[in-house]
């Protein structure tokens, strides 16, 4: 029993990190309909800038061991929004949006190679700037735990890096919904999603309106990133192991839903926690895709898919 | 207000439409009306820039319209109703409308627009916190003319608007139209297949033929010309 809660909130706490990550994805394939297989690397320059931001820009020197971590892993969200607004506008915007509304495949073929071209790019790039050393963003607090409890002589560990994450994780969450139901901006990128020329007949920006969910979508997974880095060491190639998760996260949420998104990766992280009272450690990664084949085998469309809605 | 001078325009190697010339007074109520196929959806989509011209020339008030960004054109007053109604399905109503509020002057009208789209269209009122992909078409027909009229525009562009619905419905349609037209003395371009309706509800017409404005005239012209009453009228 002990080790169940253990596990449940260990996968509650990885669960919203991994939630606000796949929120970043299912952003940019939910407006633009892109499939971007650069992700895990944008994520991955995510984490580097975080910690060059926190070790050689000063921020370690200003806020020190304990809050600077998370002042880097947020400063480096805008930092990768910059990033990614630029890769849309002189490269994803060649591929996608209105200017290939009219071709047969909607531009999906260029847009695969170009992404994977972008992802190989990241990698090997990565590898040559930042060597293949492992890095790793530790604060003092990525070793020590709260304790919640005792329960009828039960307790429960809280990591305290990975709860500030979770934390952080949901408010980013939080802003991110009310941004996309609540604002002028956030509804005319639904509209741009429903609709593209609908949406032009609106006076909306259509490429524009892709080039902000481009560039939050990669702002919001390069903190995710940040903070999963606080806990788990990164290499230039941990894109690889992320995207894979994000993607099934996208799928599990229901392809096109935003906030769908965020509790598919919620899933995965519960399901990859909780697998290891049963499992192996190593089948982690296994057990997750045993549960994803599971709930797609009988919901199709994702736990806030729409099958019906969208023409 | 709208001046369409020796348009063509199509897409890749097929040709829609070929030389059609058609001008929009202000105030004034124009259908074009002509077969499926004939090239009307392309002409509107070509006024909003969806579809490239290969010639001819559009000023909307005196602005060459086809030196601005299609986005830029909602912002200078043409509100396009499409064919097919294209609501935004996941949005509420009300979202909807604040969509069509995009413009400069729809946010500053909004108050006004809002009241009188809701006298106009009650059911918009009624339910404005559904989301449009629920609705039925006559009610996303509703919604897709409430949307361009809350853009304050200086011509909305109106493509088939009974297109799918029962007769009964198409019937309020223009009904509803024709009414919005006298209290607000709107400037509209409609596009039709219900030729009857359409012209007796507007003051000017053309009958487009495959790519070709093949007649023009009032009201009263047209609907005593021979082509049109056998072709059209059934008479």
């Amino acid at each position: 029993m002990e080790g169940f809660l253990q596990a449940l909130a260990a996968g509650l706490l990885i669960g919203a990190v991994y939630g606000l990550m796949c929120v970043g994805l299912g952003l940019i394939f939910g407006v633009m309909r892109v499939i971007n297989f650069a992700h895990g690397d944008f994520m991955m320059l995510g984490m580097y800038t975080a910690f060059y931001l926190f070790t050689a820009a000063g921020v370690q020197a200003m806020f020190g061991n304990t809050v600077g971590p998370f002042v880097a892993i947020l400063l480096a969200g805008p930092v990768l929004a910059v990033f990614g607004y630029f890769v849309h506008r002189t490269l994803i915007s060649h591929v996608s949006g209105t200017r290939t509304a009219a071709l047969e495949g909607e531009g999906h073929y260029a847009q695969l190679i170009l992404t994977l071209g972008i992802a190989l790019i990241l990698q090997n790039g990565g590898l040559i700037v930042f060597g293949s050393v492992l890095a790793s963003i530790r604060t003092p607090l990525s070793s020590s735990a709260w304790e919640l409890g005792p329960f009828f002589d039960m307790s429960i560990f809280l990591n305290k890096a990975r709860s500030i994450d979770a934390i952080v994780s949901l408010a980013m969450m939080i802003s991110l919904s009310l941004l996309i139901t609540r604002t002028r901006i956030g509804k005319s990128l639904r509209a741009a999603a429903d609709n593209p020329t609908a949406a032009t007949y609106m006076g909306i920006d259509v490429d524009r309106a892709h080039r902000t969910a481009f560039a939050l979508g990669c702002g919001i997974t390069a903190i995710a990133g940040g903070l999963l880095a606080t806990n788990y060491p990164f290499h230039p190639f941990v894109g690889l192991e992320y995207v894979i998760v994000m993607y099934a996260g996208v799928v599990l949420g229901g392809m096109g839903s935003i906030i769908g998104a965020f509790w598919g990766g919620m899933t995965i992280g519960l399901v990859q926690q909780m697998s290891t009272l049963v499992l192996p450690t190593q089948l982690q990664n296994a057990a997750i895709f045993a549960v994803f084949l599971l709930i797609i085998f009988f919901r199709p469309q994702g736990f806030f898919g729409r099958m019906v809605e969208r023409t | 207000m709208l001046r369409i001078e020796g348009l063509s325009a199509g897409y890749s190697a097929k040709p829609v439409l070929n030389d059609v010339s058609i001008n929009v007074g202000a105030g004034q109520f124009v259908a074009i009306v002509g077969p499926n196929g004939a090239g009307k959806t392309t002409l509107f989509k070509t006024v909003s820039g969806i579809v490239k011209p290969s010639g001819g020339k559009i000023t909307f008030d005196g602005v060459d319209l086809l030196a601005v960004p299609p986005p830029q054109r909602a912002h200078l007053g043409i509100a396009h109703v499409p064919e097919g109604r294209q609501v935004f399905p996941s949005l509420t109503v009300m979202e909807n409308l604040e969509m069509g509020a995009m413009t400069e002057s729809g946010r500053r009208d909004w108050q006004a627009n809002i009241e009188r789209i809701f006298e106009w269209l009650p059911v918009l009122k009624e339910r404005h916190n559904q989301f449009a992909g629920t609705m039925s078409g006559g009610q996303q027909q509703m919604l897709a003319i409430g949307r361009g009229l809350a853009s304050s525009p200086k011509l909305l562009m109106l493509d088939e608007p009974s297109m799918g619905l029962a007769p009964s419905t198409a019937d309020f349609i223009f009904e509803r139209l024709i009414e919005i037209r006298r209290q607000s003395g709107l400037t509209m371009l409609l596009v039709e297949q219900r030729v009857a309706e359409a012209l007796e509800s507007a003051d000017h017409g053309y009958v487009l033929e495959a790519g070709h404005v093949v007649l023009e005239g009032n009201n009263d012209t047209l609907r005593a010309d021979d082509r049109v009453r056998k072709a059209y009228l059934g008479m």
